[in-house]
């Protein structure tokens, strides 16, 4: 059982859920996973990087990927507030059906 | 054996998160990779790790639910034959991770304690802070710039 491989695994499949998904809450879905791949690479390295650096390296971790996503909540409420959808698709014609609006004015 | 179930438990509950179409269900699936996760840690001598795993995902599901059930579209049925086609997937993603092996060099740095490193490695910590700090700098700047210019 090799865990680089197994956070290899995770980490692609949260890039493919970011460059193909839609959605801003599977793009955070995706992130998520991205971050726990890192988690899991720190972890399993405890050994070759000795248990206090670590841990330290962990706590680090842990503490930029809470504040990640605390971000990315709240960008994606204020979104969904202002504009009714989380579609990425839907966003991005919003704003050119506004900006060909104001051209047109 | 026990992790290298958890670790094929692992990778199908990513793809589910990542592949089933309706918020809370995705949400759901992340939250099953966060125990499992969690879980794996806890097997691999890592319980403080595993704690503080449990308790971030705790945290951070607790808002997800709220906002999966908030934001989510109307719920689109997902059929057996593709929820299967995503566990076959997991299951397939997953056989490298058990039957592969990589070497990694061991013991590069293990005489520093938590506390040294904590501490003595202090300048990496902050230079991430500041990365985090300017990131965010640069982002109010940014949507303030655009509320002025939409103001205008």
């Amino acid at each position: 059982m090799d865990y680089i491989i197994l956070s290899l695994i995770l980490m692609s499949i949260g890039i493919y859920g970011l460059l193909t998904k839609r959605d801003l809450l599977k793009v955070f879905i995706s992130v998520e996973l991205i971050a726990t791949a890192a988690t899991l690479n720190f972890v399993m390295l405890v050994p070759s990087l000795g248990k206090g650096l670590g841990e330290a390296f962990l706590i680090l971790a842990f503490s930029t990927d809470t504040c990640v996503s605390g971000v990315i909540l709240a960008l994606l409420v204020i979104v969904h507030k202002k504009y009714g959808t989380s579609d990425i698709g839907d966003l991005v014609k919003m704003e050119n059906t506004k900006e060909e609006n104001e051209v047109e004015a | 054996m026990i992790v290298e179930i958890l670790a094929a438990g692992l990778v199908i509950s990513a793809c589910l998160a990542i592949f089933l179409d309706e918020a809370v269900y995705a949400v759901v699936a992340l939250a099953g990779t966060f125990f499992l996760t969690s879980l794996l840690y806890a097997f691999s001598d890592a319980l403080f790790v595993a704690i503080f795993q449990f308790a971030v995902g705790a945290g951070t599901l607790a808002v997800l639910f709220l906002s999966g059930e908030m934001l989510s579209e109307p719920p689109q049925k997902t059929s057996q034959k593709t929820l299967l086609s995503m566990i076959a997937i997991g299951v397939l993603l997953s056989l490298p991770a058990i039957f592969l092996s990589i070497s990694t060099p061991t013991g590069l740095l293990s005489g520093i304690s938590f506390g040294e490193a904590l501490w003595d490695l202090r300048a990496v910590d902050v230079v991430l802070q500041g990365f985090v700090i300017m990131t965010v700098a640069l982002g109010i700047a940014i949507v303030l710039h655009e509320k002025r210019k939409g103001e205008n």
